[in-house]
């Protein structure tokens, strides 16, 4: 076991020695996450918009379900997909436990009411003099709803950059639907989780720096945002 | 379809709000080609929210819609007159793109030529005097400009109605008289114009009909009525009487 100033030296030589398994590492994150958000984006945000926008019976109480679920644990999710992916679950014939799809399908679990609520708020807090314009100029509402998605991008970007942030940083449903197999299913927070463990700390460390980097990345992008935002 | 008959017609309006607390109680409004109606009434009265169903933009409880001589329920009637009634919010709303993507957002929707909405626009901002405005983002102009860009948006499009709401508020003395004048010229054209205010018609010789909106009613305001007597009315106007635009069955049209 090497002390954490060796660890960290050893981490650095890792990040700039093209390390094949730490960026292999690096490159499933990336793989999977981008994967899920993709997928997650357009549906959350239209359906945010029907629910920022429509009015139904009982708009009140899913409203106030969909936020709630922003704290959805991610463990839980996990478990919730493990059992319908597992051998003998209702998507067991599609054999897809331990392998990037299943971590996909986590992470799109995950991020969607995330997603969905911070969008949610977003076109919630829009002009509504937005919608009513694009109406009243013959738009149709699809056309409608995309001005008033353009009129807060900034917002909704802002929103779908936080859930990239939420589902790339989480370990839970990763480690549960992945299994953590070397070279495969082996991503950057279940990485570090797992070389912790076993007393090697220069992978993880190295990982951290990444995911810390990356964290730093997102979020100087969402001050921009707020800025840009904000001076509209 | 007689020079001043009604173009749009809504019957038997009702509107409720919060607890069932009633709104617009409104038995008949009419907007008739070239002619400008000014509804009044205290903050609150509702005149917004009649402009906006009349708009299709809000839906009412209940309403019968004629529209050009057709009879159809409300949600039918929006879609006939897309584009054809347009509503102008009380502070111009403009997309956070240049004056000429403003101008041509209507026009996208008729699938016409790149070409030819570039050659409307440009007509338009002409004709409005806002060419030289063409390339700046409209949200960087100032309120003056931005209405004048809200309204030659609308005006591109041919309405047959446009709806303005509280267009006066806020305007002074001189942007007034060029309101007035842009009224009259859209009257000339056969447009017809409902317009709200808060307070009394500033320009009293573009108003055909003055209407007070009151506890959910719409009535024509007795002091008002005699002031509406003595306005200037165009040339081709129907006879005084004949063309209804309001039956509340309280009063009538004075003949």
């Amino acid at each position: 076991m090497e002390s954490i100033t060796q660890a960290g030296g050893h981490a650095l030589v890792l990040l700039f020695s093209a390390d094949p398994e730490l960026w292999n590492i690096i490159g499933v994150s990336f793989r999977v996450s981008l994967a899920a958000i993709v997928v997650t984006a357009p549906l959350a945000l239209v359906l945010a918009f029907a629910l920022a926008y429509a009015r139904f019976p009982g708009q009140r109480p899913v409203v106030t379900v969909v936020h709630s679920l922003q704290a959805i644990p991610a463990v839980v999710v996990g478990l919730a997909v493990y059992l319908m992916l597992t051998r003998n679950g209702p998507l067991g014939d599609l054999r897809l436990l331990f392998t990037q799809t299943a971590m996909t399908i986590g992470q799109i679990v995950l991020g969607f009411p995330l997603l969905l609520a911070l969008g949610h708020s977003a076109l919630q807090a829009a002009d509504r003099r937005a919608w009513e314009t694009a109406r009243t100029l013959g738009a149709p509402p699809w056309r409608a709803m995309l001005t008033v998605m353009r009129d807060v991008r900034f917002a909704l970007l802002a929103a779908v950059i936080a859930a990239f942030a939420r589902i790339i940083a989480e370990v839970g449903a990763s480690i549960m639907l992945g299994g953590n197999i070397q070279y495969h299913t082996r991503n950057i927070p279940t990485a570090i989780a797992l070389e912790t463990s076993k007393g090697e700390y220069a992978q993880g460390i190295a990982l951290g720096i990444v995911l810390l980097t990356l964290a730093l990345a997102l979020n100087f992008c969402l001050s921009l945002l707020h800025g840009k935002g904000a001076m509209r | 379809m007689t020079p001043s008959a009604p173009l749009l017609r809504f019957r038997a309006l009702r509107k409720t709000i919060g607890a069932g607390r009633i709104l617009l109680d409104i038995d008949e409004f009419a907007i008739a080609a070239g002619r400008c109606t000014m509804l009044t009434g205290p903050n609150g009265a509702g005149k917004t929210t009649l402009l906006k169903i009349l708009a299709g933009l809000e839906p009412p409880d209940r309403a019968f819609v004629d529209y050009d001589g057709t009879s159809l329920p409300w949600s039918a009637a929006r879609r006939r007159y897309r584009r054809e009634v347009i509503y102008l919010h009380q502070q111009a709303y403009l997309f956070d793109c240049s004056v000429a993507g403003n101008v041509a957002y209507g026009l996208h929707g008729l699938g016409l030529a790149r070409a030819e909405v570039a050659r409307r626009v440009a007509q338009a901002l002409d004709w409005a005097g806002l060419a030289h405005l063409a390339p700046r983002n409209a949200r960087a102009l100032s309120g003056g400009e931005k209405q004048r860009v809200a309204l030659t948006r609308a005006l591109v499009l041919a309405p047959r109605v446009l709806l303005l709401d509280e267009p006066f508020t806020g305007l002074d003395e001189e942007a007034r008289e060029r309101a007035g004048f842009l009224i009259e010229r859209l009257k000339a054209d056969r447009v017809g114009v409902a317009v709200t205010s808060h307070e009394l018609p500033p320009l009293a010789r573009i108003v055909d009909l003055h209407l007070e909106l009151r506890d959910g009613r719409l009535a024509p305001p007795a002091r008002t009525q005699r002031a509406a007597n003595k306005t200037h009315r165009p040339a081709d106007a129907a006879p005084r009487g004949r063309v209804v635009y309001l039956n509340t069955g309280a009063q009538d049209e004075a003949g």
